[in-house]
C-alpha cells in the first residue's frame, strides 16, 4: 500500500476551475474521504489521481514517485466508478479477472484469484452471470471485486454507494470500512453523503468549488469547522448561522443580535466587531432564562428526535432534541447554548474566528 | 384486582377492488387507435411493396414480353425450370458473393481502423478528416462512374500511369469485378465510417477508462472493450453489406461494364434487369425476382440470428 500526495493539483475546463490548488497527503493505510456538494470537483480530483485526466497544474505522487505524467495503466491504483463501469459483455468472473488478464497472468492463476475474491464478496454463485443480470448491490460488489483482485497501491472510490438503497448502503458501508481495516488499504473515497464521511473516514477533506475548505478527522471537521461552508455542510439540520456582534460587557464578552444575548465565557474586553454566530441545533437547549427569545413556528418529528423551527428576531433557528420536546407552533421559548458550543465566523471571508489574548504567553483558546 | 389479556392490534383489512371495466364502445376505440396510426404507413407499403410483389409472383408463372397489347400466357413453373437449368443464375449468384466479400473490407475493416485513428485526433482537425472521408458519398454514382472510367482508361488513364501497368481494367474478365468493387467501396466507405463513428460515440467512455485503470494497454482496450461493445454496429454493417452490396454496384455496372466482359460482372440484380428489360422476358425476370427475394429473406434471417448470438449489448 502506498502513500498518495497531491501537490497544488489544479484542473481548469475553459473558464471553469474544477479543482483549485489542492494539497493533500494521504498516509499509507488511511481512508481519506473527499466530501463536498455536487459539482465541487470530487470526481475530477479522483480522475487526476487515477491518471485519466491530466492536471492543468500541480503534481501527483505515489509513495515517492512523481506519477503526474504516467498513464493510468502504469499507475498502481484501482478505481471503483460511480457508474461501476462493469464490462457489459463479460461475465462476473471476466470482470473481476480483467485486471489480471491485462497483466498477462496465467489462466489458472486468474481463476484461483477470482474464486478467492468472489468468495470473500459472496459472489461465488454469480460468476457466470452478465452484469445486466445483477442487482445494484451485486454490481457494486463486482466493481469492488475488480479492484480487490489486484493488490493496488491505493483504492479510489467514486461514490460507490450512491446507487444503493438505504439499507444496502449501511451494510456495504460497514463492509468497506471492515475491508479497510483488514487490508490496511490506502483509500481515497469520494462522497457527498456526510454520514458515509463521518462513519468511515480516518480523515475528511471538505471541498467547495474545487478548493479544500478543511481537512481533518471527522470529529475535528464537525466540532471545529474551519468555515461557514464546512459548518453548514456537515450536520442535519444544518448549523444555525446568525449575523451578530461581539461586545464587551461587565461579565465578559457577549455575542448579541435581536432577541439574542449569549455569553462567550471569555473574561476580557475587545473592540466590538461583527461576526457570524454558529450554533448546532442539538446544542440549543430550552431554558427559562432567556439567552435567546424565540417563537416556535413548526415542529418536525424525526422518530427519535424532534426539530423545532423557531424565529428569533429576523432569524430562524432549528432546535433539535429528544422526542417529545413538548413544543407546539406559537409557543414562546427561551433558548441557550454553552459557550463552548458557540462558533464565531468572520462575516467577510466566512473563516473561523479563534480568541487570542493580547498576552503573548497565553496560548490561543478555541471555541469548542 | 383487575384482569385483562393482550390483544393483537387490528390491521387495516384489505378488500379486493373490482377492476375498472371499459364499455364495449370504449374498448373498441382503444383497440382501433394503434391501427389508425399505422394505417398510412401500411397503405404505402401495400401499394409500393406488397402489391408489386404479389404481381411479380403472379407474373413469374406467365410468359409475357412487356408489350401491353400482347397477351400473357400461363406457363406454370416453366420460367423457374428455365432459370434453374441454364447456368446464368448460378454464375450471377457467385458474382454477387464475390461483390459482398470484396465489399466487406470497405464497409467493416477500413471504417473501424479509420474511426479508431480519427478518434485520436482532437478538435477541429477531426471534423475536417471526417468530412474528407465522407465526401465520396455525396458524389452521384453515375458522375463518379464517369470520372473513374476516365481514370481507368487503358491508354491515357491515371491509374495505369501511377501503377505503371498496361491493363484494360474494365474490359478484362479478371479485373473488371475488382475495379467495380474498389469504386463502390470508395463510394460507401465514408458512410460506413460515419456509422462506426456513431457506434463508438454511443459507448460509455467509463468502460475504456475503467480498462485503462485496470491496467489494459491501448491495444488491449481496443480489442477487449471497444470492439466487443461495437459488435452490434459491425453486425449491422455486415448485414447491410450482404443485403445491399449488389444494389450499390448496379449503377456502376450499368454505366461502366453493362455486366460484361462476358458476364463477369453480372450479379443477381443486373441479371434480373437484363432478363426483364433487355430480353423483354417479363416472366423469367419475375421468377428470378421471386427467387432472389426468398433467398435474401433466408440470408437476412440467418444473419440476424447469428448477429444476436455473437454481439454484446450495452444496457
Ligand atoms: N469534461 C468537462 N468539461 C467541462 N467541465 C467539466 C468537465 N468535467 C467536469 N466539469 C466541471 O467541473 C466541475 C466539477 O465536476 P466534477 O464532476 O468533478 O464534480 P463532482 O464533485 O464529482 O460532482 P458530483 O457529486 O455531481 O459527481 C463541474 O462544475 C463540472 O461542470
Ligand atoms: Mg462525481
Amino acid at each position: 500500500m502506498s502513500r498518495v500526495r497531491l501537490q497544488g493539483l489544479t484542473r481548469r475546463f475553459g473558464s471553469v476551475t474544477a479543482v483549485d490548488d489542492v494539497w493533500l497527503d494521504v498516509a499509507d493505510g488511511e481512508l481519506l474521504v473527499l466530501l463536498g456538494p455536487s459539482g465541487c470537483g470530487k470526481s475530477t480530483l479522483l480522475r487526476m489521481i487515477a491518471g485519466l485526466l491530466p492536471p492543468t497544474a500541480g503534481r501527483v505522487l505515489l509513495d515517492d514517485t512523481d506519477v503526474t505524467t504516467v498513464p493510468p495503466q502504469r499507475r498502481d491504483v484501482a478505481m471503483v466508478f460511480q457508474s461501476y463501469a462493469l464490462y457489459p459483455h463479460l461475465s462476473v468472473a471476466g470482470n473481476i479477472g480483467f485486471p489480471l488478464r491485462a497483466r498477462r497472468r496465467s489462466r489458472a492463476d486468474i481463476r484461483r484469484k477470482v474464486t478467492e475474491v468472489a468468495g470473500a464478496l459472496d459472489l461465488s454463485a454469480l460468476l457466470d452471470r452478465k452484469p445486466r443480470e445483477l442487482s445494484g448491490g451485486q454490481r457494486q460488489r463486482v466493481a469492488l471485486g475488480r479492484a480487490l483482485v489486484r493488490d493496488p497501491g491505493a483504492f479510489l472510490m467514486d461514490e460507490p454507494l450512491s446507487n444503493l438503497d438505504a439499507r444496502l448502503r449501511a451494510t456495504t458501508r460497514a463492509e468497506i470500512a471492515e475491508l479497510h481495516r483488514a487490508l490496511g488499504a490506502t483509500i481515497v473515497y469520494v462522497t457527498h453523503d456526510q454520514v458515509e464521511a463521518m462513519t468511515m473516514a480516518t480523515r475528511v477533506a471538505v471541498l467547495d468549488q474545487g478548493r479544500v475548505e478543511q481537512a481533518g478527522t471527522p470529529a475535528e471537521v464537525y466540532d471545529e469547522p474551519a468555515s461557514v461552508f464546512v459548518a453548514t455542510f456537515l450536520g442535519a439540520p444544518a448549523m444555525n448561522i446568525v449575523p451578530a456582534t461581539v461586545v464587551a460587557t461587565d461579565g465578559g464578552l457577549t455575542v448579541r443580535a435581536t432577541d439574542l444575548d449569549l455569553p462567550l465565557g471569555i473574561d476580557a474586553t475587545t473592540p466590538g466587531r461583527d461576526v457570524l454566530l454558529g450554533v448546532r441545533p442539538e446544542h440549543l437547549t430550552l431554558t427559562g432564562e432567556p439567552g435567546i427569545r424565540a417563537v416556535v413556528t413548526a415542529v418536525e418529528n424525526l422518530g427519535g428526535d424532534e426539530v423545532a423551527h423557531c424565529r428569533a428576531g429576523t432569524h430562524t433557528l432549528a432546535v433539535r432534541g429528544p422526542r417529545p420536546l413538548r413544543l407546539a407552533a406559537g409557543d414562546r421559548v427561551g433558548l441557550t447554548a454553552r459557550p463552548e458550543h458557540l462558533h464565531l465566523f468572520d462575516p467577510g471571508t466566512g473563516g473561523r474566528l479563534v480568541w487570542r489574548t493580547a498576552d503573548i504567553a497565553t496560548p490561543e483558546r478555541n471555541f469548542a | 384486582m383487575v384482569t385483562g389479556t393482550f390483544e393483537v392490534v387490528t390491521r387495516p383489512v384489505s378488500r379486493t377492488v373490482p377492476a375498472v371495466r371499459l364499455s364495449g364502445w370504449h374498448r373498441l376505440r382503444r383497440g382501433i387507435v394503434p391501427y389508425a396510426y399505422l394505417a398510412p404507413a401500411v397503405a404505402l407499403l401495400v401499394v409500393w411493396t406488397y402489391q408489386p410483389l404479389a404481381q411479380t409472383a403472379y407474373l413469374s408463372f406467365h410468359s409475357w414480353n412487356l408489350v401491353p397489347t400482347s397477351p400473357m400466357a400461363a406457363v406454370g413453373t416453366a420460367n423457374y425450370e428455365r432459370l434453374l437449368t441454364t447456368g446464368e443464375l448460378g454464375e450471377a449468384v457467385w458474382h454477387t458473393v464475390e461483390v459482398i466479400a470484396g465489399m466487406l473490407p470497405f464497409t467493416v475493416a477500413i471504417p473501424v481502423v479509420v474511426a479508431l485513428l480519427v478518434r485520436r485526433i482532437r478538435g477541429r482537425a477531426q471534423a475536417v478528416y471526417r468530412a474528407l472521408v465522407f465526401a465520396p458519398m455525396l458524389v452521384a454514382p453515375v458522375a463518379g462512374a464517369a470520372v473513374w472510367q476516365w481514370l481507368l482508361d487503358p491508354s491515357a488513364g491515371a491509374v495505369n500511369r501511377v501503377l505503371g501497368t498496361d491493363l484494360n481494367w474494365l474490359n478484362t474478365t479478371s479485373t473488371a469485378q475488382l475495379s467495380l468493387i474498389v469504386i463502390t467501396g470508395w463510394h460507401v466507405v465514408g458512410f460506413a465510417v460515419l456509422v462506426v463513428w456513431a457506434g463508438m460515440t454511443g459507448i460509455n467512455p467509463d468502460y475504456g477508462d475503467a480498462a485503462r485503470v485496470d491496467g489494459a494497454t491501448p491495444g488491449q482496450v481496443t480489442r477487449w472493450v471497444t470492439l466487443p461493445l461495437l459488435s452490434p454496429t459491425l453486425a449491422f454493417l455486415g448485414l447491410m453489406t450482404v443485403l445491399l452490396s449488389a444494389q450499390w454496384t448496379f449503377p456502376l455496372i450499368d454505366t461502366l461494364t453493362q455486366g460484361g466482359p462476358v458476364g463477369a460482372t453480372t450479379n443477381v440484380y443486373y441479371l434480373l434487369w437484363e432478363l426483364g428489360f433487355r430480353s423483354h422476358d417479363a416472366g423469367l425476370a419475375a421468377a428470378a425476382g421471386v427467387l432472389f427475394f426468398v433467398g435474401f429473406i433466408v440470408v437476412a434471417a440467418l444473419l440476424t440470428r447469428l448477429a444476436d448470438r455473437l454481439t454484446h449489448h450495452d444496457d
